[in-house]
């Protein structure tokens, strides 16, 4: 296996005009204490909202203004696990009015949550793939391939 | 209303298409080093002269419709400029100083110059240095990080749009001192050096920029990016924040190429291997039909081919009959195959015209990813009246621009189809 050796070379640590995250997109504004702090509260209130059964506003406090980029793992966590409760519980009939109701910002944020908790099936999370591809497939149809292809392009991951 | 005209160039894709200045001659890359002329005789195209001069596959060719020449770069770094001579076309190697291929080329409006975009990450202006009798290149590195993916030429001959990998588009001077007059100030800038940025811009969500267009005016600037959107960015002055930045974000497969046809309106075209016409202003732009099926558009404009919008759901496989004939057999263990539509579980739903035939070829007239989208024709006003598209499908395309309500049905369409 030694020639193969050199293809574990991190060759970005001796290029000197390497590509950085940062040239990719401008981090976001408010910082990693404001995101963790953002996200805490969201959490919470998503919490709330959902064993009320108000799973469109739990929906709306989550998918807007979601963590994304580097540095703010902590905080993309508990956005991902509040946001897969959500889709838990959610009635599948309920499923088509609800996703018409988010606009495309949200609905391209969903479907890159939804990819996220397919990745992390088997990983010891709680999120079960049938729910999954189940808003996959109504969300697909309601967005179209476009959401799909946004969400493959975008750097900035959740 | 006549329908478009449809020729099958090549088996292959064509990775580089430009007509001649009279229509009467088309000059393509049919994905190899050479280049084919061909000459139009009625309906069909009779190969005239090959251009044959490069090593490794020609990435873009363009021919100046005033002077006469055709330029060609290629994945082997090099640029020929030809010229037509008694003897044939004669090319003139272009010292471009790239490392990297070179992907994309335009000649400035009054083809005194051409750019050429590399993987080098930088783009060269070339003009005719007489002292040498040579083509020389300037060459523009900041602040691109990136390959170069597309090029657009000003109106004015002087600013330069280029749209990189990395989802960016930077609008330069491509002024060159001793070549032409000093520039005036423009809607972009007034302190125009050669390569100096006047403007820089990013896609919505980070899709690298297939294609960038200026407006006829050169007042607006429009980009397609692989993030399946649609940009319009309307200038407001010198240093200044645009005046509006429209994205229009599509259900469908990415664009890979546009060209402005009035001052209002757009047609793109891409993965979904249809020409779609979008209209607006700078308060607003929205997709207003398809050039490919404008008699089935009504609340669903992009059928039949926005293929997340149909139900079905799979792209389009999903009323393929090789893949619905695996699908029953894999769900319902099934071995005749059903008809697509009705066997399906959701598919019933789907109305209108279905995106693949009974013989697995697409319904629309291109087969594969158009790559390619330029204005063919112009009316009285100025406006582009036909385009024309390309694309991996090897067929070569010209397109009536109509906006919506005409009729002409896939039967038309495909009458027109010369293979």
């Amino acid at each position: 296996m030694s020639e193969y050796a050199f293809r574990k070379i991190n060759i970005d640590a001796l290029e000197e005009e390497v590509l950085l995250p940062s040239d990719l997109y401008d981090p976001d504004p408010r910082g990693p204490d404001g995101v963790l702090s953002d996200a805490q509260r969201k959490s919470g209130e998503v919490r709330n909202l959902v064993s009320k059964g108000d799973i469109p506003g739990a929906l709306n406090a989550i998918l807007s203004e979601p963590p994304y980029g580097e540095g703010v793992d902590q905080a993309k966590d508990l956005t991902t696990s509040s946001l897969l409760l959500i889709l838990n519980s959610t009635r599948a009939a309920e499923i088509p009015g609800i996703l018409k109701a988010l606009d495309q910002e949200q609905q391209d944020h969903l479907m890159a949550y939804i990819y996220k908790g397919m990745a992390a099936i088997g990983q010891g999370s709680d999120v079960s793939g049938s729910v999954l591809l189940n808003w996959h497939a109504q969300l697909t149809e309601v967005a179209g391939v476009g959401c799909i292809v946004r969400v493959m392009t975008d750097r900035r991951t959740l | 209303m006549s329908a478009p005209e449809v020729f099958q160039l090549s088996l292959g894709p064509l990775t580089g298409i430009a007509f001649s200045p009279d229509r009467s001659q088309v000059c393509v890359c049919p994905n190899s080093n050479e280049a084919q002329i061909y000459t139009r005789n009625g309906d069909s195209w009779d190969l005239t002269d090959t251009l044959a001069e490069h090593d490794k596959l020609i990435t873009a060719i363009a021919w100046g419709p005033n002077t006469n020449r055709i330029v060609t770069c290629s994945q082997d770094r090099n640029a020929y400029v030809w010229t037509q001579t008694e003897q044939g076309w004669k090319p003139a190697l272009v010292i471009l100083k790239i490392n990297r291929a070179a992907t994309s080329v335009k000649w400035s409006p009054a083809e005194n110059k051409f750019a050429v975009g590399s993987g080098s990450r930088v783009i060269a202006i070339c003009h005719f240095d007489e002292e040498n009798n040579w083509w020389t290149a300037k060459q523009i590195k900041k602040p691109l990080r990136s390959t170069v993916l597309s090029l657009d030429w000003h109106p004015n001959n002087y600013l330069l749009a280029a749209g990189t990998a990395d989802g960016k588009v930077y609008v330069y001077s491509g002024y060159i001192k001793g070549l032409e007059s000093k520039p005036e100030a423009t809607i972009w800038g007034d302190r125009l050096p050669t390569g100096q940025l006047l403007a820089e811009f990013r896609s919505p969500n980070g899709g690298w920029i297939h294609d960038v267009a200026f407006s006829p005016s050169g007042d607006a600037l429009a980009f397609v990016a692989h993030d399946s959107s649609v940009n319009i960015i309307y200038a407001s002055g010198p240093n200044e924040p645009p005046a509006a930045h429209i994205v229009v974000k599509l259900p469908a497969l990415p664009f890979t190429s546009l060209t402005w046809t009035s001052e209002s309106s757009i047609v793109a075209a891409g993965h979904d291997c249809q020409p779609i016409l979008f209209s607006g202003s700078s308060s607003g732009w929205s997709l207003s039909n398809s050039l490919d099926d404008p008699s089935s558009s009504g609340s669903k404009p992009l059928t039949p081919s926005a293929t997340g919008v149909r139900s079905g759901g799979v792209g389009r496989l999903g009323n393929n009959e090789a893949f619905n004939m695996f699908k029953a057999a894999d769900s319902k263990g099934q071995r005749s195959v059903s008809q697509p539509g009705a066997g399906g579980s959701s598919s019933t739903a789907s109305t209108g015209l279905t995106q693949v035939g009974q013989d697995g070829l697409l319904l629309t007239v291109h087969q594969n990813t158009i790559t390619h989208v330029e204005a063919y024709e112009w009316n009285q006003n100025g406006d582009v009246s036909k385009i024309f598209t390309a694309g991996r499908d090897g067929r070569l395309v010209i397109w009536p621009v109509t906006s919506g309500g005409s009729k002409g049905g896939l039967a038309g369409r495909m009458a027109g189809l010369q293979v």
